[in-house]
């Protein structure tokens, strides 16, 4: 099974930090190439993909692209490229929700806007190099759902070993939880009381984001600085999005309703099962991506947990839910550590098991692009073209099927993980 | 891109429903003592025989709970009195077959009063359809061994059952399905002084006491000696030395796995498959396969740096499957030691197999599911392929098992429909 293109990457992986500075380029030749481009050609056959200063120069079909004499080329075959995968729900990118010290749920009041995740980051811990080993090169790290409003998610790639490196974009989004696991803050804290908190906390920053707006347009004087809300600045401008820890349909209905309808901010479902699918038409008609996880389905209980609020419909995919309704921003997560980093693709494959559609490759891109384009940073990552940061996955066939192995990883155009050359991870 | 063709069967199968009759003829058509028979007809089955691996555009005869025929659509006519199910671009194949599960009944399956206790038997704590079971049949697996735990270096007898049926006696494929033996780590716990050496020379001296009963008993089966006491503790060697039970034993690193196969094989000459197959048991892949030592691998699906235990690759992440098949080894299977792994993702430990490096050219996860165990276990007369004669246990699903984004969709046990997740999917 591994073969001789692997054999030639291990002669030449040590020489390639690639691409940047004074450098010269790298071309990476694969049998099939899955851009995952927002709109153009999905799929690029015995392709060519240029790489320099980190970024993609360009992709295309290696009859057609001319290779510069002076970049490295690497020949991977009959491997595939695909984008590096996008996780848009992570506890894992320092520490843990699952660790003895747990960092991320500094719950002080019942919303902590002005809380930062970026505060906990741990660059090169396991879980992140287990994300690399599974594909997972980008991650929104967030606070965890112990209080409604739990503070500021950071964008980071997973691998590298300084912040600095790492970072994306921060703040990468406002984390918010409604119900499921506020509850816990408080007596008299529920889905009402969860609903009230989250509207007069965004009413009150989006006051103090016009007020910053006014006066930068030089209508108004400049507002006393609240770090506790500067976070609206970025969501007003749209500039970032509001993640939501959501579920259940009526808990789903109130977040599009309430955050996207009446409060107008970005926002997008970031958990979204449990029934939540039954808001999918809407979700689409308003623009409200779904990135689902980390439950693949819907199950009755008749137990002391009665998801399903007693409707038989008996067992149904999330994803497909959403699909079936319409929705086409369909993106998956792992809720990791709830589900392990390097199992994100194990999701997607999930739901297609369940009954969402592949035709027009959406499982793919509910690993790259759609949670790309969700969080604002499609310029950057989620899909393969020139211009944009050089994260690549070498895989022996489809990224969704666990029989694929991820043989090596690029981010930012550096060879970051390679199987054969640092051992296999996953 | 593929796309999953389950939905349509899935419409298919609701059409069906929805019109009770004929969903009720199809559920029970090729069941044991129905006059009626079963036709279907799919895409592709997955015959899994000695020399043929699959079969385009196939029907299948099910009658009395068996396999009547297996053939080409156009080569194989339907008889008048069978009803007919066509499966469209769906696949079938044999149920699984899971040889290390302990989900059968409730957990009570650690009787650890000694440390061999040859005559404790995990069926007294069967408990038919439950739960986990119910799901594993969701997830394809028809037959399991169910073993006691690992508490202790013999922990007693295993039985073979069926996933689906009622009551034991429905279930019952055979007793004692295994004699279970657990090397190192876990019988470890049992208390001080058990230790790899302690536990090789308990299971020596049981495997030569519990021979010597049996051979006693063959002698007066054969008119040449009186007839023996009867000891429950070692009536289960009767059935091991006649060839009528395996020795399942739970071994992993490469000296156990080496110490396994040489006391109960080469010198105790007892049948004897490797179940949980793991670590770096691997190295001694040649040594098992020159003694017919099957292979029955998880539930890790790789083995990796572990100085503590003396495992080393020089670093690297190495396929358990893989490893095994790379050696030459020619009977690998799967198993998922249930609950470790769920018992619905049994076919996921096979995939898991072919990401870390084993080759699928040739079938092996198709047969490491299904006819690998069934001849390991010795029960492949009757299940583990879609042969003539045998069980009519079949799984219709939307795509090759390996794949978990191919969903099973229809589950038949001895000719009866017992799954339709149509009617309410459970994985």
């Amino acid at each position: 099974m591994t073969s001789a293109p692997a054999v030639l990457l291990l002669a030449l992986a040590p020489a390639l930090v690639a691409g940047h500075g004074d450098d010269a380029g790298v071309a990476l030749k694969a049998r099939k190439v899955l851009t995952c481009s927002w709109d153009g050609p999905q799929v690029v056959d015995d392709a060519v993909v240029l790489l320099r200063d980190g970024k993609i120069e360009k992709v295309g079909r290696a009859a057609e692209v001319g290779i510069p004499s002076s970049y490295a080329v690497i020949d991977y075959g009959d491997r595939w490229l695909a984008p590096g995968m996008v996780e848009l729900h992570c506890h894992e990118a320092g520490a843990s929700l699952y660790s003895f010290v747990n960092d991320l749920n500094d719950t002080v009041y019942l919303a902590n806007p002005g809380m930062r995740a970026s505060a906990a980051v741990e660059p090169g811990n396991h879980s992140m190099n287990m994300a690399v080993a599974g594909g997972v090169t980008t991650v929104l790290y967030i606070p965890g759902s112990g209080s409604n409003i739990g503070g500021q998610g950071v964008l980071l790639k997973t691998a590298f070993d300084t912040y600095a490196k790492k970072l994306v974009r921060d703040p990468g989004s406002l984390k918010v939880a409604q119900w499921g696991n506020p509850e816990s803050w408080g007596p008299g804290v529920g889905m009402a009381f969860e609903n009230w908190n989250t509207r007069n906390t965004f009413k009150r920053g989006i006051e103090y984001a016009k007020a910053w707006k006014r006066h930068a347009d030089g209508a108004g004087p400049e507002p006393p600085r609240d770090v506790q809300f500067d976070v609206w600045r970025d969501l007003y401008a749209e500039q970032i999005a509001v993640s939501t820890h959501t579920q259940m349909y009526q808990v789903v209905l109130m977040t599009i309703t309430m955050i996207r309808g009446e409060l107008k901010m970005p926002v997008f479902l970031d958990h979204s099962t449990i029934g939540g699918w039954l808001t999918g038409a809407l979700a689409k008609e308003m623009g409200v991506p779904a990135i689902v996880g980390p439950r693949s389905a819907d199950t009755v209980s008749r137990g002391m947990i009665n998801w399903q609020r007693n409707r038989h419909e008996g067992f149904r995919g999330v994803a497909a839910g959403y699909q079936e309704r319409g929705h086409d921003m369909i993106g998956f997560n792992t809720d990791s550590p709830v589900i392990p980093q390097e199992e994100l693709s194990l999701n997607a494959a999930m739901g297609a098991r369940y009954g969402m559609t592949d035709e027009h490759m959406q499982i793919v891109r509910g690993l790259t692009i759609v949670p790309a384009r969700t969080a604002k940073i499609d310029h950057r990552v989620g899909s393969l073209e020139a211009g944009k940061d050089a994260d690549i996955l070498v895989v022996t066939g489809h990224p969704a099927d666990p029989r694929t192995s991820v043989e090596a990883v690029w981010v930012n155009g550096e060879s970051v993980y390679d199987a054969e050359r640092d051992g296999r991870r996953w | 891109m593929v796309a999953p063709v389950h939905i349509r069967i899935a419409t298919l199968l609701g059409a069906l429903a929805s019109s009770g009759l004929a969903a009720e003829r199809v559920r029970d058509a090729g069941a044991p003592g129905v006059e009626a028979g079963l036709a279907i007809r799919c895409a592709k089955a997955l015959v899994v025989s000695a020399d043929l691996l699959a079969l385009d555009d196939a029907r299948l005869l099910v009658r009395d709970g068996r396999i009547e025929s297996v053939g080409r659509a156009a080569e194989l006519p339907v008889p008048a009195g069978y009803e007919e199910l066509d499966l469209g671009s769906a696949w079938v194949m044999p149920g699984l077959v899971d040889l290390h599960s302990h989900v059968a009944g409730s957990f009570d399956i650690n009787g650890a009063v000694y440390q061999t206790n040859t005559g404790l038997r995990v069926k007294t704590s069967v408990v038919p359809g439950n739960a986990r079971l119910e799901r594993g049949l969701a997830g394809g697996v028809t037959t399991i061994l169910f073993i006691p735990g690992s508490a202790t270096a013999m922990g007693g007898e295993g039985v073979l059952l069926k996933t689906a049926g009622r009551v034991f006696e429905e279930m019952l494929v055979r007793d004692p399905g295994s004699l279970k033996l657990a090397q190192a780590d876990n019988p470890k716990g049992w208390g001080w002084g058990m230790g790899r050496l302690t536990i090789n020379w308990q299971i020596r001296d049981t495997l030569r006491r519990g021979l010597a009963y049996a051979k006693r008993w063959a002698a007066f089966e054969a008119g040449s000696e009186a007839e023996p006491a009867l000891d429950p503790q070692w009536e289960v060697f009767r059935a091991l030395l006649a060839r009528r039970a395996q020795v399942s034993a739970h071994t992993q690193a490469y000296q156990v796995v080496a110490m396994t196969v040489r006391q109960v094989v080469a010198e105790a000459g007892l049948p004897l498959y490797i179940d949980h197959g793991t670590f770096d048991g691997f190295l001694a892949a040649e040594y098992a396969e020159s003694l017919d030592v099957p292979a029955i691998l998880g539930p890790r699906s790789m083995s990796s740096q572990n100085k503590g235990r003396g495992i080393d690759h020089d670093g690297r992440f190495l396929g358990v499957a893989a490893e095994y098949q790379r050696r030459g080894h020619s009977r690998i299977g799967f198993n998922t030691d249930a609950p470790i792994v769920p018992q619905e993702e049994l076919a996921l430990q096979s995939a898991m197999g072919v990401r870390y490096g084993f080759d699928d050219s040739e079938g092996g996860t198709i047969l490491g599911l299904t006819l690998r165990p069934a001849q390991a276990a010795g029960i492949d007369d009757r299940v583990g392929s879609l042969e003539r004669g045998k069980d009519a246990d079949l799984v219709v699903l939307g795509g090759h098992p390996s794949d978990p984004r191919h969903a099973v969709e229809l589950v038949f046990v001895e000719g009866r429909l017992v799954y339709d997740a149509s009617q309410g999917r459970i994985w």
